[in-house]
This record gives C-alpha cells, sequence and structure tokens, in this order.
C-alpha cells in the first residue's frame, strides 16, 4: 500500500504521529508533491496512456502528408489519450486515503488534508515530462515525415495544457468520489467528448463553436492550402484549458476545510480562472475575417491562379506555394504510369493539387450572412478556367498509399481514353466500362506503377449498366476522394484480369499492348480480347448474391451509363 | 462437496457483497451517453447506427471489470464451499444487468429494432468485451494488483478492446466490414470463450502471485 503523504511527511525531518511543529507548509507541499509527482510519473496507466498516445500520433502522421496547421492539432490525439489515463492516474492518487481506509490515520498527521491535496495538485508537475515527451516526440515524428509549415508553439502547448487540465480534474473528481471508476469515466468522458464532439456540434447551440470542447478538430484544417488564422484559434484554446485547470484544482481544494483566509484565497482563485476561460472563450468566438476567407475561397475555386505550376515531360504539376515538397510523391504514380505506355497521348496532362473545401463547416463560415455564404459558394460551383481547354486531373491531400494509387489510377485511366473527370460523358453517376480491355489495361498501369498489393475486399457490390448486373470494384480510397471527381466505377472482372496481368512478366505485357494500342483503346475490344492475346485464362468473376428475377425491369436511377 | 443447504447462505453472501452500485452506475452512465447521443441526432434528423451501442457499453464492460471480487477471499478459502463461488455467482449477477444495459441501448439506438444481420456481431462482440473483463479481473485478482482489482483489470480491458478495434490486420477479423458479419460473429465468441476459460482457470487459482512481496522475502 502507497502512503507517500505520510513517509514523507517523516522524510522532512517531522515525526508523524508525534505532535512535534509542523514545517512550513511552502516546503511541506514541495516536499509531498515531489515524492506523488515520482508516483505519478511511474504509474503503469500514465506510461500505457503516453506509449498508447504515441502509437496514434505514429498512425495519424505515419500514413498521411503533414501538413504543420493539422498536424499540431493531430498531435493532440495522442495527448487525449495520454490526459485520459492521467486523470484516472490523478484520481486513483487523490482517493488513496479514502479507498484504503485510512483516513483517520491521514488526518492524524501533522499535514493538513488541504496540504496534501496542494501537493497532489502540485504533483501533477509529474507528468509533465511525459506530455512534453510526447509533443516532442510528435514534432520529431512530424517533421521526419517531410512536413510543410511551421509548427504553432500555441497549439503544441495546448496539448501539455490538455494533459494537466485533466489531472487536475481527475484530483477533482478523487476529493470527492473514492472508488476508481469513477476515474475512469472521468476519462471515458474526456474521451466521448473527443470522440463524438462531431455529433454534440449538430446541437443547435453548440453550432459553430467547437473549439470549446476540449480537443477538436475541424474536417477541413488538412485541405486547406495554408494556415487560417483563428481556425483553430490556438493561443485561446490553451488560455482556456489553463483556466480549467486551474478552476479543477480550486474545485479540489473546496472539499478540504480551512479557515476564511483559505476560503478567501480559492474564492479569488476561482473567480480569476473563470475570468480566464471567459476572455478566453470570447477570444474564440468572432468568425474569421472576411478578407481571408476571401482569399481562401478564391484560391480553392481557381486553384492554377494561386498555384506554382512546373512541367516535367508532357505533364505539367501545380501546387500552392510552400508545397514543394509534394511534388515527388505526386510525380512518383504519374511517372509510373507514363513510362509504360507505348503511346503517350498528345495533350499535356494538368495534374493539380485540389482542396475540395466546402462551405458546409460552421467553425468556418460561422458568423458571416447568407448573402456571402451564396457568394462563396457560386464561386466555389464554378469549374477552374483550365479544365475548359486541357485535361486536368485535382489532388487531394490523404493516406499516402490510397491517393497514391488514386492518382496513379486516375492518370491511367486518362491515358487510356476512359472519360476522365469533369467529362460530359458522365453528367449524372460515374459511368462503368463494362467488359472493356482499356479498363484492366488501366488497373493494370496502376497496379505496376504504385506496386499497389490489392484484394478484391468483402461483400459483393453491384450495380446495372444496361439492365446488367456488374459486380464492382472499390479501389482503395475511392470513397476518400483523392481525386476531385469520380473517374469510372471499376469492375471486378477489370481488377481480376489487371491483377493476372500483373503476374505476368512486364515485358510480356508491353509487347503484347504496344503490338497493337490503338485497338486496345477501343472500348468495344473486350476483355475477353486482351486475355487472349496475353496467353491467360479469363479470370472467372463472382456472381451478386441476389440477382434480379427475370423479367423485372430494374429502376431508372439504379442504372450507371457505359463508358464509351 | 457442497450441499443444497450451503446455496442459500452462499446465495446471501454473493448478493451482499456484488458490487450493486458499481454495477448500475457503469450501466446507467453508458445508456445516459446514448440518450445524450439520441437526443442530439434526433434534433438533427440523423440516424445513429447500432454500432454506437459498442460506445455506450464501454462503461458497463468498465463497470464489469469491478465484479468477480471478493474482499473476503482469504476467509472464504477457509470454507468447505470453494472460494471460487463467490466470484462465480457475482458475475453471473451481473449478467442479466449487462443484458437488460444491452437490450435499453439498443432500443434507444434503434426504435425500430436493429437489423438481424447486424445484431449478431453487435452481440458477439460485446459478449467478448464483456468476457474479456472477467478475464481481466480474475487475473488481476491474483496478482499483486489485487488491493485495486478493478482500477487495474478496467484499463486493460479497455485497452485490449482498443488494440481490437484500431490494430491494422486484427480489425480484418474483428471488425465488419472489413471481416463479413459471420466471420466477426464467430471470432467474438471463440474470444469469449478463451476469456471465459483463462477467467475460470484464474478464478480456481488458490494461490496469490504477490512477485514482488516474494522477491523482496
Amino acid at each position: 500500500m502507497n502512503m507517500p503523504a505520510a513517509t514523507r511527511t517523516g522524510d522532512v525531518g517531522r515525526p508523524g504521529l508525534t505532535g512535534a511543529a509542523p514545517a512550513r507548509p511552502l516546503r511541506t507541499v514541495l516536499s509531498l508533491a515531489g515524492a506523488e509527482a515520482a508516483l505519478l510519473l511511474r504509474s503503469m496507466l500514465v506510461l500505457a496512456g503516453l506509449l498508447a498516445g504515441g502509437a496514434v500520433v505514429w498512425r495519424v502522421i505515419w500514413t498521411s502528408e503533414p501538413v504543420w496547421w493539422n498536424a499540431a492539432w493531430q498531435i493532440g490525439y495522442g495527448q487525449v489519450i495520454l490526459a485520459a489515463s492521467v486523470l484516472a492516474a490523478a484520481q486513483l492518487t487523490a482517493s488513496r486515503a479514502r479507498r484504503d481506509g485510512m483516513r483517520e490515520l491521514y488526518d492524524s498527521f501533522p499535514v493538513s488534508a488541504a496540504t496534501r491535496t496542494l501537493a497532489h495538485v502540485a504533483a501533477l508537475a509529474g507528468v509533465l515530462p511525459a506530455t512534453v515527451l510526447l509533443a516532442c516526440a510528435s514534432v520529431a515524428l512530424t517533421q521526419a515525415r517531410g512536413v510543410i509549415g511551421t509548427p504553432s508553439p500555441a497549439v503544441l502547448a495546448a496539448g501539455v495544457m490538455l494533459v494537466l487540465a485533466a489531472g487536475a480534474a481527475g484530483i477533482a473528481l478523487g476529493t470527492r468520489f473514492a472508488h476508481p471508476l469513477a476515474g475512469i469515466l472521468g476519462g471515458m468522458v474526456l474521451f466521448v467528448l473527443f470522440t463524438q464532439s462531431y455529433r454534440l456540434l449538430a446541437y443547435p447551440a453548440l453550432g459553430g463553436l467547437p473549439w470549446l470542447f476540449p480537443w477538436t478538430i475541424p474536417d477541413q484544417l488538412g485541405s486547406l492550402p495554408g494556415p487560417l488564422a483563428g481556425y483553430p484559434p490556438g493561443g485561446a484554446h490553451a488560455l482556456e484549458l489553463a483556466g480549467v485547470a486551474l478552476l479543477a484544482a480550486v474545485a479540489a481544494l473546496m472539499v478540504t476545510k480551512g479557515g476564511t483566509r483559505h476560503r478567501m484565497r480559492l474564492a479569488v482563485t476561482a473567480i480569476v480562472a473563470a475570468a480566464v476561460i471567459g476572455v478566453s472563450v470570447a477570444a474564440q468566438l468572432p468568425s474569421i475575417p472576411t478578407a481571408a476567407l476571401n482569399r481562401l475561397f478564391s484560391a480553392a475555386a481557381n486553384p492554377t491562379a494561386a498555384q506554382h505550376c512546373t512541367t516535367a515531360g508532357q505533364v505539367r504539376y501545380c501546387l500552392y506555394p510552400g508545397f514543394d515538397a509534394v511534388l515527388p510523391a505526386f510525380q512518383a504514380p504519374v511517372s509510373g504510369v507514363l513510362s509504360q505506355l507505348p503511346v503517350r497521348p498528345a495533350p499535356v496532362l494538368t495534374i493539380a493539387q485540389d482542396t475540395s473545401l466546402a462551405l458546409d463547416d460552421p467553425p468556418l463560415t460561422h458568423g458571416h450572412t447568407r448573402a456571402q455564404m451564396d457568394r462563396w459558394n457560386a464561386e466555389l460551383q464554378v469549374p477552374p478556367p483550365s479544365t475548359a481547354t486541357a485535361p486536368a486531373i485535382y489532388v487531394t491531400e490523404g493516406d499516402e498509399r490510397a491517393a497514391r494509387f488514386a492518382l496513379a489510377l486516375g492518370t491511367a485511366e486518362w491515358a487510356v481514353n476512359l472519360p476522365a473527370e469533369n467529362s460530359p460523358v458522365n453528367p449524372a453517376g460515374a459511368c462503368v466500362a463494362l467488359d472493356q480491355a482499356r479498363e484492366a489495361i488501366a488497373i493494370w498501369l496502376a497496379i505496376t506503377a504504385t506496386h499497389a498489393s490489392l484484394t478484391r475486399g468483402p461483400g459483393i457490390q453491384a450495380v446495372l449498366v444496361h439492365d446488367t448486373q456488374v459486380v464492382v470494384w472499390i479501389y482503395p480510397g475511392e470513397y476518400d476522394n483523392y481525386t476531385s471527381a469520380p473517374g469510372p466505377q471499376t469492375t471486378v472482372a477489370g481488377l481480376l484480369l489487371a491483377k493476372a496481368m500483373a503476374s505476368l512478366p512486364e515485358g510480356k505485357v508491353e509487347r503484347v499492348l504496344g503490338a497493337s494500342w490503338p485497338t486496345w483503346l477501343n472500348w468495344h475490344t473486350t476483355d475477353a480480347q486482351l486475355a487472349a492475346a496475353l496467353g491467360i485464362p479469363m479470370p472467372s468473376v463472382p456472381v451478386p448474391a441476389s440477382p434480379l428475377p427475370p423479367g423485372t425491369s430494374p429502376p431508372a436511377q439504379a442504372q450507371n451509363p457505359l463508358c464509351t | 462437496m457442497i450441499t443444497i443447504r450451503v446455496l442459500p447462505v452462499l446465495a446471501r453472501h454473493v448478493v451482499r457483497t456484488m458490487p450493486w452500485a458499481t454495477l448500475i452506475a457503469g450501466c446507467l452512465a453508458g445508456t445516459a451517453l446514448l440518450v445524450l447521443l439520441t437526443y442530439v441526432a434526433d434534433r438533427d434528423h440523423q440516424v445513429l447506427s447500432p454500432g454506437v451501442v459498442r460506445l455506450g457499453f464501454l462503461p458497463a464492460v468498465a463497470a464489469l471489470a469491478f465484479v468477480p471480487r471478493d474482499p473476503l477471499r482469504q476467509l472464504t478459502q477457509a470454507a468447505p464451499a470453494p472460494a471460487w463461488l463467490t466470484s462465480a455467482g457475482q458475475i453471473l449477477l451481473a449478467v442479466p444487468v449487462l443484458a437488460v444495459t444491452c437490450w435499453a441501448q439498443l432500443r434507444l439506438v434503434d426504435h425500430t429494432g436493429p437489423q438481424r444481420s447486424a445484431l449478431y456481431p453487435l452481440l458477439g462482440q460485446l459478449t467478448g468485451w464483456c468476457a474479456l473483463a472477467v478475464a481481466a479481473a480474475a487475473c488481476c485478482d491474483r496478482s499483486r494488483y489485487a488491493d485495486l482489482g478493478g482500477a487495474v483489470a478496467a484499463p486493460v480491458s479497455l485497452a485490449i478492446i482498443a488494440l481490437a478495434w484500431y490494430s491494422p490486420g486484427i480489425d480484418r477479423l474483428l471488425l465488419t466490414p472489413p471481416a463479413s458479419a459471420h466471420a466477426e460473429t464467430l471470432a467474438w465468441y471463440a474470444i469469449a470463450a478463451a476469456a471465459l476459460a483463462l477467467g475460470a482457470t484464474a478464478l480456481r487459482d488458490r494461490w496469490h502471485r504477490y512477485a514482488r512481496v516474494l522477491r523482496r522475502s
């Protein structure tokens, strides 16, 4: 059983139960806090939270192309996990005396309950190394990943403040509720506020004010072409969390008995904490300035005007300022596809960075008039001028492997003359290249360019094309919209044939394709003809589980057009 | 051997030592969360999936980790009846409470009742979580963390659940999608069976595993 508050009292030179004169409170608090801090830092809960937080940050940062204005908040994901575990550990610490049934024993010591609680609050300094280590390691990891932009110290400090505030809340909880379940439920509440904030934000009274939650990242933050002041307001949020930590510490000390001076001090501190919270909340409420949003939506609506373009080979790459580091990641899959083509298409292909910015984002646009929103919406609806004259693929940053495959597939589909994005052929829904050899060729080009290991995936999903059920293949990242508009809907038949092609020597496939390239690009050329030319059997395609009964006419809206 | 006469006495002991407040507090906390989420979703005309019940059931799982604990274990071990009967009885008493919680939460989220295809994997998963919590609690009770009991077992259970939920590779077997509903159901019931076997072994273990104390001595 741990009794540092008792044993350390002896350490500072005073016998515990002999009634010797109490030492100066500050020295006692520091001595106790040192012992409690060491215990807190060595707590299995805190160490496990640190490990889990690190794993979460690694998973979030390592799988995407990081930009600092988003990554600094993503590091907070790990801090939330650490904060939840610190909250539970702090509750265990503060409730130790009552949980072990030793309250009377502790009360018999010269050190008062208020001093012990103050020491518990001060002992939160013990988790500072853990949270700072997590922040620093995450920053190092993000830098190693090749991040764009510069980090915001205020946001990183807010992550540290979140952990301290959760620890103070845990101590406040522990002084009232001795049962360990209270700390665990407290940690869960923090976790729920974090994971369900998007649901809770739907509540009208909370709409547009996500910053008031302990930790929330707006959905579109990672898509912005640059940092946007006040979205989210990092410094004010760090101040809000500091105020919450101070208020929780006061709440913990309120339970302890004390004289009038003690009560007065607590009241004054509580007022200061409330004022800090009020000021920081007020600083987070104002809407983002119209001029800043005008610039943002203008850059999103007409990317080529805001981007820097470089041409390599027959491809023009356009990126927002500061994103030069992304260029090799864009070039690799595109070059990989183009290098395998027997004949390159004549027009220059433009690969442009896209923001996929949407106005349906209350944190971004709250406080602005409906008329202003309509003007921005109209601006975003107009297609960029370049798409009318030259083929272009607009790419959004995201999960690296999936985004690269989506880019490679988009390039390959363009190369084999499958209807490109923004094509008038497909105004309503994605067209399907039903039994067309060029689809399999496009998927094969994407596979060989990205070395992707693909599977058909679970279940069978089918669409209707000319009253024929076609089993479709949802490629990795298809639903994530890495390319700004959906291309043709890929089929399982195309995937299986492409995988069979990928198992053949590359030279053999290239020879067969190069021998009659225009034939393969013709939409009348079938999968069977391609398989025969390659000397491989046609893979068998799974049958949908519930085909339409014979004679049943499918609903008109369920039909997908055929790619021609 | 236990005779029939012992059972009423044993039942009274089990009911009295059962941490009702802890278990019910956990169940109510999760249900309250679901009430809040349902209210917000209704106001915004959103539809909550039955999967949200997983989130609402987590506090109940955490509370269950505090259940299989006999505070008088040293004494009951000296009695003629097996000591594990107390913990086993407590777990059995918790089952209907958890079942009612699960039913209430499912009704809250989906007024019309979820489809069977979605319900079976969900029930399998929740059963697996409960079995994992029981196993973790039984193992902790035999370790040097016995004094803290559920305070250690609950985070351990939640960590295992998080691992199953978020680990790439494992989710192919334990989450729908990518796992099929049938495979997920089977996998979770297999985990539940293994966890219960481990828990039963730990409950029947008569020795405390106080490793640190042994080393010191």
